[in-house]
């Protein structure tokens, strides 16, 4: 049992389940801006990268609150990253993209990428391109299976968990709460939606600011590792293969998009492994392109692409 | 009730209303009936706000509708029935209802249990999907949609289309009772103008966006000259 | 006034003949002028030109067919390669030969892209374009034995010809002359791109992409199919980008893969975008400031005191393209070149004997 845990296919299956789970987040973040604006969110990983910056440049300060001083530690910084991605969202989806609406296709995609470019940029500006190394909350000291070791440490297991926990919070807000149905009304049916008395307005943007929270904390987890830290770029590998997991499970379902993103990222692990590197966006490229010529609509969407 | 004064709606270069006013009283029925074309659908998406009138007023009971966002009018207790129903087919039919109960004046439960017993087919099929159901009951969960958010307005856009007219004549009888028991102003737009007139006290007729008559529902159903020329109805 | 009508009258039945007719003047123009620019200019005309020709062809795509390709870097790229790869080992090939292979690789390639594209739709096309984007740099990687994989490739120089030189009475081997003919080589590959693409864009085939782009249930019933119009359009772009990519390792004289990376495809887009979509006036103003907007960055910094090496320095092009390119989508998405058409041509059609005809869109 011992030898199959320690094993070369094992230790690639959960390091790409460590990895994957990044990927999934962004994945899943992208199918609820699509769902409830049906706009491909080019920038969604730069959004996600700034708002992991803002917090995550808080760390060790002091915030004086009059009655005590708080020092800042992992877990505040993740907090005030999460509520910067919350507010990017919704400053996002006012400002770029509701003068969007109703216009050509193309205008959202090349405001989006413009956006990118802005964000990454801007981030440089303000922090500089050198590696903000981020310290992990937990040992990233792969445990050890008597003298082999596994290729899991408690700072993974974090990270998967974390994902989880997002996830999880979603489903339910989604699922079975009143502020979930009417971000699935406003989606699927939105002036039956208005005729109900479903402001359907604010539920667009209540969308994009779900989306970019469980973006920063997707960025934050992908910066949370003893090998790579935080830099303007870290978010544009994970956000080409998260796109990619998305389209392929179908940009309508949540769950699938997660799933999708797990398997694309287990996947990147074991090709750069018994591979090279250098092939894994190809073989992306090359899975997007076969699921979609078989299955337009992608692996889990149940809508069908309207072909005349 | 809900005033009309004027009102013009156009499409670009068509006019599809021209200077129609009425009143639709409240406790009673009032048709709004005319060929295709003629601005019905119109009519009822301007009150609900989904449409920008070029001139006029549209007032319930005092109260001035018109620049007001459409959640807005539907919070203020006006509930429309849309055309083909609006059914959510993703939500469960429970979901739909739960939907429709949000912005309303009761509490979900007593709702609920208030739509069942009206449209008891829709307690039994609460946890389906509303894609499986059939025509006649997705006509009944879009209004129990609209009526569990107790409204104090209904407005109906072509409830009997595609029903068989048994469950028309079910369904009109089922307007008529909730709009006396509960001292509704119903504005009920359709196609079949006998089934319309038959549940309803006054009838606006409408022709090519104007008003071309407007009066008690047997004058207009006894008057040749109309049926014939506006509703396209022979003996 | 009957002559401006004459004119118009011989440009309606002639069209072909006056778009050559009107290359062949700005052409020699701009040949011209270049006698008398100094070498750091001719070598910017070079650039730009290069770069206008890669906007030209993301423009046929973008603004006739209306899908997005964030790829074209890549497809610049794979020119700028097969132009290098060859040029290294073929030395005595005219540069005629080594360009038109660099547009014909990038059209092949353009066409093994294009087939799975047909399939998708706006976001996922882009999507998977910036894939390929991506993807280009690990592509180089791994055929390194060609590549040189992530080190550059050194191409033989360009040697002008010997009348040049002694038309400026300067060697073969000096700065302005080699700048003069690098200036002059890029215009008239830049002219004859240009010609081709003008009547293209005219032509039966470039109408049927317009409709697609706008109407795509009208051209299938009007007898055009809709994934050979989307393949046509790929590969004519990626040709055009292929082209570029040719013309600028010639110019440059060398070619590296991290120079192809999706920033490029960003900056060609807004260049595409600042410049006006669809127009041919707007792609060479793209290519122009592509050639000057590191001068006029250095200006900015020289003005505003910034240092070139800080963080706002190094980053400065990047925010100052992004913001451009968001605040010309939301305020002016014609681009510049579009807007001004679009308020003369608001002008021309209040004459009724000056409207355009009803057959042609306006240019």
């Amino acid at each position: 049992m011992d030898a199959f845990l320690t094993s070369r296919a094992v230790s690639d299956l959960l390091a790409g389940l460590v990895s994957g789970v990044v990927i999934g987040l962004v994945a899943l973040s992208l199918v609820l801006i699509w769902r409830s604006t049906h706009i491909l969110n080019f920038a969604q990983g730069a959004m996600a990268m700034f708002a992991a910056y803002v917090g995550m440049t808080q760390l060790s300060h002091r915030l004086d609150l009059g009655a005590f001083t708080l020092q800042l530690n992992y877990w505040w910084c993740l907090v005030i990253a999460i509520l910067a991605g919350l507010a990017i969202g919704g400053v996002t989806e006012r400002v770029l993209v509701r003068p969007l609406y109703g216009k050509p296709e193309i205008n959202p995609i090349v405001v989006m990428v413009g956006f990118l470019a802005t964000l990454e940029a801007l981030a440089g500006a303000i922090w500089g391109t050198t590696t903000l190394s981020v310290p992990t909350p937990f040992s990233f000291v792969d445990w050890q299976l008597h003298g082999q070791p596994l290729a899991l440490s408690p700072n993974d297991v974090f990270r998967i968990v974390a994902t989880f926990v997002v996830a999880v919070l979603i489903a339910v807000l989604f699922r079975f709460t009143n502020i979930g149905l009417q971000l699935r009304a406003s989606a699927v049916a939105p002036e039956v939606s208005r005729l109900l008395g479903v402001r359907v307005g604010r539920m667009l943007t209540l969308g994009w600011i779900l989306a970019s929270g469980v973006g920063a904390v997707a960025a934050v987890i992908q910066a949370t590792s003893f090998s790579t830290g935080l830099t303007p770029s870290i978010m544009e590998a994970p956000f080409a293969i998260a796109f990619i997991a998305a389209a392929v499970g179908g940009l309508e379902s949540p769950t699938g998009a997660l799933v999708a993103g797990i398997a694309f990222g287990i996947m990147q692990q074991f090709v750069s492994d018994y591979l090279n590197s250098n092939y894994v966006l190809l073989i992306a490229l090359g899975v997007l392109i076969l699921v979609l010529m078989i299955r337009p609509q992608g692996l889990f969407s149940k809508r069908v692409v309207r072909r005349v | 009730m809900i005033r009309i004064t004027g009102l013009s709606v156009s499409y670009g270069a068509v006019q599809a209303l021209r200077d129609v006013s009425f009143d639709a009283p409240s406790g009673s029925v009032t048709a709004v009936i005319g060929a295709n074309g003629a601005g019905k659908t119109t009519l009822l998406r301007s009150i609900s706000g989904m449409v920008r009138p070029v001139a006029g007023e549209i007032d319930l009971d005092g109260t001035r509708l018109l620049g007001k966002r459409t959640e807005d009018i539907a919070r203020l207790g006006v509930g429309h029935v849309p055309e083909g129903r609006g059914v959510i087919e993703e939500f469960t039919v429970e979901e739909n209802l739960r939907l429709g109960a949000l912005h309303g004046k009761q509490r979900l439960q007593a709702g609920l249990a208030d739509q069942f017993d009206l449209f008891p087919v829709l307690g039994q099929r609460r946890r389906q999907h509303a894609g499986t159901l059939s025509g006649g009951e997705r006509q009944m969960l879009a209004m129990a949609r609209a009526l569990i958010a107790r409204p104090s307005v209904l407005l109906l856009d072509e409830p009997s289309l595609g029903l068989a007219p048994i469950v028309t004549a079910d369904l009109m009888r089922t307007i008529k009772e909730l709009c006396h028991d509960r001292e509704l102003t119903v504005i009920l737009v359709e196609q079949d103008a006998m089934s319309a007139l038959r549940v309803a006290e006054r009838a606006v007729v409408l022709h090519v966006g104007r008003v071309a008559a407007d009066d008690r529902s047997e004058v207009i159903a006894g008057d040749e000259k109309l049926r014939h020329y506006y509703l396209g109805m022979a003996e | 006034m009957t002559p401006v009508f004459a004119v118009i009258d011989f440009r309606r039945a002639h069209p072909v003949l006056v778009r050559a007719l009107l290359t062949l003047l700005f052409t020699c123009l701009a040949l011209f002028l270049t006698y008398f620019f100094d070498p750091l200019t001719n070598y910017n005309l070079a650039t730009g030109a290069a770069m206008a020709i890669v906007i030209l062809g993301l423009s046929f795509l973008t603004g006739a067919s209306g899908q997005v390709s964030l790829g074209n870097g890549a497809f610049m790229g794979i020119g700028a390669y097969a132009a290098a790869i060859w040029a290294v080992h073929h030395t005595t090939t005219p540069l005629v030969g080594t360009l038109a292979l660099a547009t014909l690789v990038g059209a092949a390639v353009g066409f093994l892209i294009g087939l799975p594209a047909t399939r998708l739709r706006g976001p996922y096309l882009a999507g998977m374009t910036i894939a390929f984007a991506l993807a280009f740099e690990p592509l180089v990687s791994i055929f390194s034995s060609w590549t040189n994989g992530d080190a550059p490739i050194q191409t033989p120089l360009l040697t002008p010809p010997g009348w040049l030189a002694s038309l400026v009475h300067a060697p073969t081997s000096s700065l302005t002359t080699t700048n003069m003919w690098l200036a002059d080589i890029s215009i008239v590959v830049t002219g004859v791109a240009f010609f081709f693409m003008a009547n293209l864009f005219r032509s039966r085939t470039g109408r049927a992409m317009r409709l697609v782009r706008e109407n795509e249930v009208a051209a299938e019933l009007a007898g055009v199919s809709l994934p050979r119009a989307r393949v046509v359009a790929f590969m004519v772009s990626a040709a055009f980008a292929g082209l570029g990519g040719g013309l600028t390792t010639l110019v440059q004289g060398s070619v590296q893969s991290s120079t192809f990376n999706l920033g490029l495809s960003i900056t060609i887009l807004s260049l595409l975008v600042i410049g006006g979509i669809g127009t041919l006036s707007g792609a060479l103003l793209g290519g122009l400031i592509f050639a000057y907007s590191q001068n006029w960055i250095t200006w900015i910094e020289g003005k505003t005191g910034i240092s070139s090496t800080s963080n706002l320095g190094g980053n400065l092009k990047g925010i100052i393209f992004g913001l451009a390119l968001i605040l010309v989508m939301l305020l002016a998405p014609l681009g510049i070149a579009g807007s001004i058409r679009f308020v003369i041509l608001r002008q021309f059609k209040k004459h009724p004997l000056t409207r355009p005809s009803q057959s042609s869109t306006p240019q």
